[in-house]
């Protein structure tokens, strides 16, 4: 496979899996979020069910804990559009994953670069 | 494991960025010796992949879900800790700044996490883990659920010096949830060596003092 073909190929895998990606992924918490809601009373570490209320609670709590109120409105929050359901989620990613190929390929040929 | 900008202090989630920040020159360092035209579409490739592969949550018991973090894989495909640290920081900057995935304020603490501890765990237990297995895949495989299981374990840390998670609990639940998420680390890691590694075995790191192909 020449390199023409194996970028190409890496790229159609990486796209394939960001327009998949909203449709297959799970909206449960992530390892993190899940270990913060059961220590935090919102949900049972071992168990499932989260409370809502709990975990609105949970995160004014850990806020007061550390202080830390910094928040920033990203553009695509949560990898999503506005307006768009799981078909702007797809773009959003899909964005991502070619801004992240462009400033990864960019940043690479500049550190090539012989002296 | 992206942590959000209200788990961690200031002060501290300061420190973090300054840690951060010396790997990521030591990263750049990396980049500018070994970098040659011919890893380009490798790195470009594997960037893309990883933020791509980040956005699919897998769901594991206990309500939890988990992704790939994908710092193993960089890490011994590039054949060094600081390729993972250069990728995971282009990768974490980019859900940071334009998805709100995982703090600003915190973004050093992440980048140690994800990237370097990630990175170095993969990596030198590959490095280890070739010459017992003879056999590159089962060794990546592990490497890939330690680089990830040791990554939630130093997480848990910081949440106790942030005081945001007791220590004990922390270490518990980040253990059990990450023990698991870590299966899909690894074997994502392993097929993903075995694909890119039939596609282009020229352009794969060797791991030192072992057979590959």
């Amino acid at each position: 496979m020449n390199t023409r073909t194996f970028l190409f190929a890496g790229l159609a895998v990486a796209l394939v899996i960001a327009a998949a990606a909203p449709f297959i992924a799970s909206s449960n918490p992530d390892g993190l979020e899940s270990a913060f809601f059961g220590i935090f009373g919102a949900k049972e570490i071992q168990g499932s069910e989260i409370s809502e209320e709990h975990a609105e609670a949970a995160e004014e709590e850990v806020t007061a804990i550390t202080g830390n109120e910094f928040s920033f409105d990203s553009p695509f929050p949560d990898y999503t559009i506005e307006g768009l359901a799981k078909y702007g989620e797809a773009a959003a990613i899909i964005i991502g994953t070619v801004l992240v190929l462009a400033i990864a390929f960019g940043l690479s040929r500049i550190m090539a670069r012989p002296e | 494991m992206h942590i959000p900008d209200a788990f961690i202090p200031i002060p501290q989630a300061a420190l973090y960025w300054i840690i951060a920040l010396i790997f990521i020159a030591l990263s750049l360092r990396w980049a500018r010796k070994e970098m040659k035209d011919d890893k380009i579409p490798l790195v470009a490739v594997l960037a893309a992949g990883i933020f791509a592969i980040q956005a699919i949550n897998i769901p594991i018991p206990w309500g939890t879900s988990g992704h790939m973090m994908g710092a193993a894989l960089a890490a011994i495909v590039l054949g060094s800790p600081f390729a993972a640290v250069f990728v995971l920081t282009l990768v974490l900057i980019v859900q940071g700044v334009l998805f709100g995935d995982g703090g600003l304020t915190v973004m050093g603490a992440n980048i140690i996490n994800m990237g370097v501890i990630g990175g170095f765990v993969g990596f030198y237990s590959y490095r280890a883990l070739v010459p017992l297995f003879k056999n590159i895949y089962p060794a990546a495989f592990i490497a890939g659920w330690l680089s990830l299981f040791i990554a939630a374990l130093v997480t848990a840390v910081e949440m106790a010096v942030a005081g945001t998670f007791p220590l004990e609990l922390g270490l518990f639940s980040m253990g059990l949830y990450h023990a698991v998420i870590g299966v899909i680390e690894g074997g994502i890691t392993a097929v993903a060596i075995y694909l890119i590694h039939t596609a282009r075995p020229d352009i794969m790191a060797e791991p030192s003092g072992a057979v590959s192909s």
